[in-house]
């Protein structure tokens, strides 16, 4: 018998209802890629229909060379004790995504976090808007174009006492003699 | 209610049915409950393992790592000498430095409580600060699931005995594709510009090429080295021996990389659109140079951009010195050479060919006539085996050999060769005589291991069928019947320790004398400088020890202040890469010399 037909059977279930994309990724573990308007109906369907009653996590990725964010929800089945990742793409430009605390009020929280942490906006969407971070009005920390390092530094101040840091590559052309060029030290590494 | 309530006074020893029972309440003494095994706490730094690449300093987002001195350690080749600091007000415990350290000496532990007043004594070196931290490790990093790319991107090269069958160039380059993905695995740490002879400028030319700007990439390189595309493919890259990331994985192809940017050029006016080189004024200033070769080259070529005017002498009818008429072309194709000396006579270096200082031109007149003089002459004269009936037709020496085969003349090897050496020399010249299709022996004192020649050279051998018989001593060659080598005879060895604690000498077995038939025998067990050019009369202040030319100052100048030298006879090491930097330093001596700057 084959080893994957729990997991074959769901992927071609879903892909027959929705016309989507997907794959088994291993055993226990299913992958569906779907268009963000079919994401709330391949949920209840998953939920309703297949048993996937709990949802594990939300999870988002910036895909800032693609102008995307990515969505996964990652629910599980009791019964058959498998994950199903369902995932889409949605604009970073106006990012908005579908509500989905009507089919699980945990999810409440999830899209609370990445309202705040990505400035994915979810219409509907009771909560403060204030989740974690206080007083925060830079861009959505978890965006890729937030640079970390220049807020810290601008946020808090220097310790005493460090100043005796070298610069590595600094350091190791002193001890060698070596003459970097002007032009080419937009090259060395950041400092 | 009873005065006298039983019940009220028996009830409270109920609780004595809960004796023996395990008590739900925290135990005293108090037990710290086991701390997750991938926790994040404080910082842990091997400082024996860590060789201060600084990755952890550069990934810190919030600035919170330095790197410092500190007591103890010093920088050493592949050791920058300096350790990270953390300043645990800052740090967010992400443990980016952690998965970034290419040496896995930066952890961190299952300690996370420090209390104490002083807000600054929260600066604090890992290694240094908590030494007893090591036995209470738990998050590291896995070469296998890291932000670091272990793996290089492989060379494609042709297939073994593919190679075989003519002098193609046996490795084939990197697309551009893999030589972005393969420069993006750098960290820009800068160790191995601190090994290279010439100190070349490794990080920015390789970052260069990982944000695709090939042409920044060539003029970085050509900032002190005029010879890159040489380098490019024969350097014996000492850079890559200490990279960051070979500690846990592959080194990043330093020399493949370089090999492309160079390609990116593929003519010499190519190059010099590229270069775009600022050529001084003249400054009224001559120098002479004798050879060539790879320091010669360098000096004349770095001398021209600053105004002097440069004549080499050279006695072949070829540039290059021993990476033209040493190196095979499957290696180093003549095309090669050609572009880069056209690219340098382009600029305005004169080169004299069949021209011998010595010979066609005395030193004397030479010292008369410039300004400055550079001494490039290599090492061009083989040891000879010391054997007898190493004089007969059929023996030779595997210097001469290649540049027979190299200068473009031919040379009968019969179908049986043995060669005699361990070093790239002596594998070249065995797999020449392989591409002449003869069965190639090289007979090596030693083992394998001990073998001076590049792995990757004494691999590329085996695949083309060469057979090493290692552990061998020759003692003499047969002289046929047609008074030509008809065979060697050879003693096998063992390998005695050494008592001094040196490595195990090959001590001859008595009676173990075998004979190996074979049409040649190549030797290749050395070189030295031929010094018959130079008078007596400068002896005096050029000083020969040893057969290498003495330099007296970091800029190569000899004895004779008007006299610098550089290259195979001056430098230990006798490489391409060192005779390059010779010659830069070199130019450096003479500018200084002559301009006083």
């Amino acid at each position: 018998m084959d080893n994957l037909q729990i997991e074959n059977n769901i992927l071609e279930t879903i892909k027959t209802a929705f016309k989507v994309e997907g794959k088994v990724v291993r055993e226990k573990r299913v992958e569906i890629t779907a268009h963000k308007q079919l994401i709330s109906s391949i949920l209840l369907f998953a939920k309703n229909q297949h048993n996937y009653i709990h949802l594990n996590h939300i999870t988002c990725v910036d895909w800032i060379e693609d102008g995307e964010f990515e969505i996964n929800y990652i629910i599980w089945s009791p019964t058959t004790k498998n994950t199903l990742i369902i995932k889409t793409r949605i604009s970073r430009e106006n990012a908005q995504m579908e509500n989905i605390d009507n089919i699980w009020d945990q999810a409440n929280t999830y899209e609370r976090e990445m309202r705040e942490m990505y400035g994915i906006e979810f219409p509907g969407l009771i909560g403060e808007h204030e989740f974690i971070l206080e007083d925060w009005d830079e861009m959505p920390p978890m965006r890729r174009d937030f640079d970390t390092l220049e807020y810290a530094t601008k946020t808090f101040y220097q310790r005493p006492g460090r100043e005796d840091a070298k610069d590595v590559r600094e350091e190791l052309t002193k001890q060698s003699g070596e003459e970097i060029p002007e032009f080419a030290k937009k090259y060395s590494r950041e400092k | 209610m009873n005065f006298f309530d039983l019940k009220g006074l028996l009830q409270p020893l109920g609780a004595v049915k809960q004796l023996g029972k395990k008590p739900h309440t925290i135990n005293y003494p108090y037990e710290t409950k086991r701390t997750a095994d991938r926790y994040r706490g404080l910082h842990y730094n091997d400082l024996e393992v860590c060789i201060g690449c600084g990755n952890c300093s550069t990934i810190c987002q919030n600035a919170a790592i330095d790197m410092i001195n500190i007591d103890g350690i010093t920088a050493k080749n592949g050791d920058s000498g300096l350790r990270p600091r953390v300043d645990n007000g800052r740090c967010c415990w992400c443990a980016l430095c952690v998965e970034v350290c290419p040496t896995g000496s930066l952890s961190l532990t299952k300690d996370y409580i420090y209390v104490t007043p002083d807000a600054n004594a929260f600066l604090w070196t890992p290694g240094v600060s908590n030494p007893d931290a090591k036995n209470n490790i738990s998050f590291t990093s896995d070469t296998n699931l890291s932000l670091s790319m272990y793996q290089r991107v492989p060379m494609r090269e042709l297939d073994g005995m593919e190679r075989v069958k003519s002098f193609a160039e046996v490795v084939l380059g990197y697309s551009e594709e893999e030589a972005r993905a393969e420069a993006q695995r750098c960290i820009s740490c800068g160790l191995c510009s601190n090994v290279c002879p010439d100190h070349m400028h490794i990080p920015e030319y390789i970052n260069a090429i990982a944000q695709g700007n090939d042409n920044d990439a060539l003029k970085i390189i050509y900032d002190n080295n005029p010879f890159p595309e040489m380098c490019g493919k024969v350097c014996t890259r000492r850079c890559e021996d200490v990279c960051a990331i070979q500690v846990r994985g592959e080194a990043v192809a330093i020399r493949w990389l370089k090999r492309y940017a160079t390609e990116t050029a593929p003519t010499a006016q190519k190059i010099k659109d590229i270069v775009n080189p600022i050529i001084a004024e003249p400054n009224g200033k001559t120098v002479g140079i004798i050879g060539a070769g790879p320091a010669g080259l360098t000096a004349a070529y770095y001398l021209a951009l600053r105004g002097f005017d440069v004549t080499i002498y050279e006695a072949q009818s070829y540039a290059g010195g021993m990476t033209m008429f040493g190196i095979p072309k499957y290696r180093f194709p003549l095309d090669s050479v050609k572009k880069q000396v056209e690219y340098m006579e382009s600029i305005g270096v004169k080169i004299k060919y069949n021209t011998k200082v010595g010979r066609d031109i005395s030193f004397e007149e030479m010292h008369t006539a410039y300004d400055a003089i550079f001494v490039g002459i290599g090492f061009q004269k083989a040891w000879t085996l010391g054997i007898e009936n190493e004089d007969i037709p059929g023996c030779i020496a595997a210097v001469d050999y290649l540049n027979i085969i190299n200068r473009g003349d031919s040379f009968d090897v019969g179908k049986k060769v043995a060669v005699i050496g361990g070093g790239n020399v002596a594998i070249d010249g065995a797999r020449v005589s392989a591409r002449y299709g003869a069965e190639v022996t090289i007979l090596y004192r030693r083992r394998i291991s001990e073998m001076p020649a590049d792995w990757e050279e004494i691999e590329g051998a085996e695949h083309e069928g060469v057979h090493i018989a290692i552990q061998t001593i020759p003692t003499r060659i047969i002289k046929g019947e047609n008074g030509k080598v008809s065979g060697i005879e050879y003693l096998k060895a063992e390998m005695i320790a050494d008592e001094n604690g040196g490595r195990p000498r090959p001590v001859a077995i008595e009676g173990s004398e075998t004979i190996l038939e074979c049409d040649t025998v190549i030797g290749a067990i050395g070189q030295e400088a031929d010094y018959s050019w130079l008078p007596e009369s400068f002896k005096a202040k050029i000083e020969i020890k040893r057969g290498m030319m003495i330099v007296t100052n970091e800029f190569n100048q000899t004895g004779d202040p008007k006299v610098f030298a550089g290259g195979d006879a001056v430098n230990k090491t006798a490489d391409a890469i060192s005779a390059i930097a010779d010659g830069y330093m070199a130019v450096k001596g003479i500018s200084k010399f002559l301009l006083g700057n």
